[in-house]
């Protein structure tokens, strides 16, 4: 019966690991950028979350200890 | 790819990697300074208190036999609300706290662990029965609070609430042996 898939298994081993210098350049200079934008926002979401109930409700609400 | 190869692409991580590090621990210091300095200009701490009480006996003599339940003012102006919770019912079930003053609330069980906070303040803690639970608080408003069991302590335990009045300094008035009972509205 003749094979009529394919698959990743059946290519070879020995391709050439071919990188393209200046595209991983590229790439290298604008994605540690972005993940610090998306990072450092969720951060700064969380904290604005926080001094937001630290400030207006939980200090309001009166010393306790 | 040998490690060789890209040291200029890894210097940048290793960069952002160190930046972040920073940001995170100034942030990190930042918080905890906001609370060590709440914590000691405000006293505002996590109660906390470890004082022993033989839960036998404690509704029969002593700081929590009933004449001494509720709140009494004292001699030096200091005032102390001493609740006993036990199931389903706090002893007294309404307590008069003044406005703008600090207030020692002290709590005891006899029988389970029982729990308190009440609402619009920042008054929470467990009541163990064994020790005494400590809060100091200051109530910013006159209003009238509602102080919920919030440790499950039995079937009874949805029914088991209090009202703590917050009373201004023209209401809260002190009785010749210094106590001060809910006012009735």
């Amino acid at each position: 019966m003749p094979e009529m898939n394919t698959s990743a298994a059946d290519s070879s081993f020995e391709a050439v690991d071919e990188v393209d210098e200046a595209a991983l350049a590229e790439v290298m200079r604008t994605v540690p950028l972005g993940a610090g934008v998306l990072a450092g926002g969720a951060v700064a979401l969380l904290v604005l979350g926080y001094l937001a109930i630290y400030l207006l409700i939980f200090l309001p609400r009166g010393v306790v200890g | 790819m040998s490690d060789a190869h890209h040291p200029a692409h890894e210097r940048r991580i290793l960069g952002t990697e160190l930046l972040w590090a920073f940001g995170v621990g100034v942030l990190v210091a930042v918080l905890l300074g906001m609370v060590l300095f709440t914590a000691l200009t405000q006293n505002i701490n996590p109660p906390s208190n470890v004082e022993r009480i033989d839960p036998k006996n404690l509704h029969l003599s002593g700081e929590f036999a009933e004449q001494n339940l509720g709140t009494v003012v004292a001699a030096d102006g200091s005032v102390t609300t001493r609740i006993i919770a036990t199931q389903f019912v706090f002893a007294p079930h309404c307590v008069a706290v003044p406005q703008g003053r600090p207030v020692t609330l002290r709590l005891a069980s006899p029988d389970v662990i029982h729990g308190i906070l009440i609402t619009g303040t920042n008054v929470n803690t467990m009541v163990v029965p064994g020790f005494v639970a400590q809060v100091h608080a200051q109530f910013t408003r006159a209003d009238e609070l509602l102080m919920p069991c919030h440790e499950y302590c039995g079937l009874g335990h949805s029914e088991m609430w209090a009202t703590v009045q917050v009373l201004d300094a023209a209401a809260f008035k002190p009785d010749a042996e210094g106590r001060v009972t809910c006012a009735q509205r």
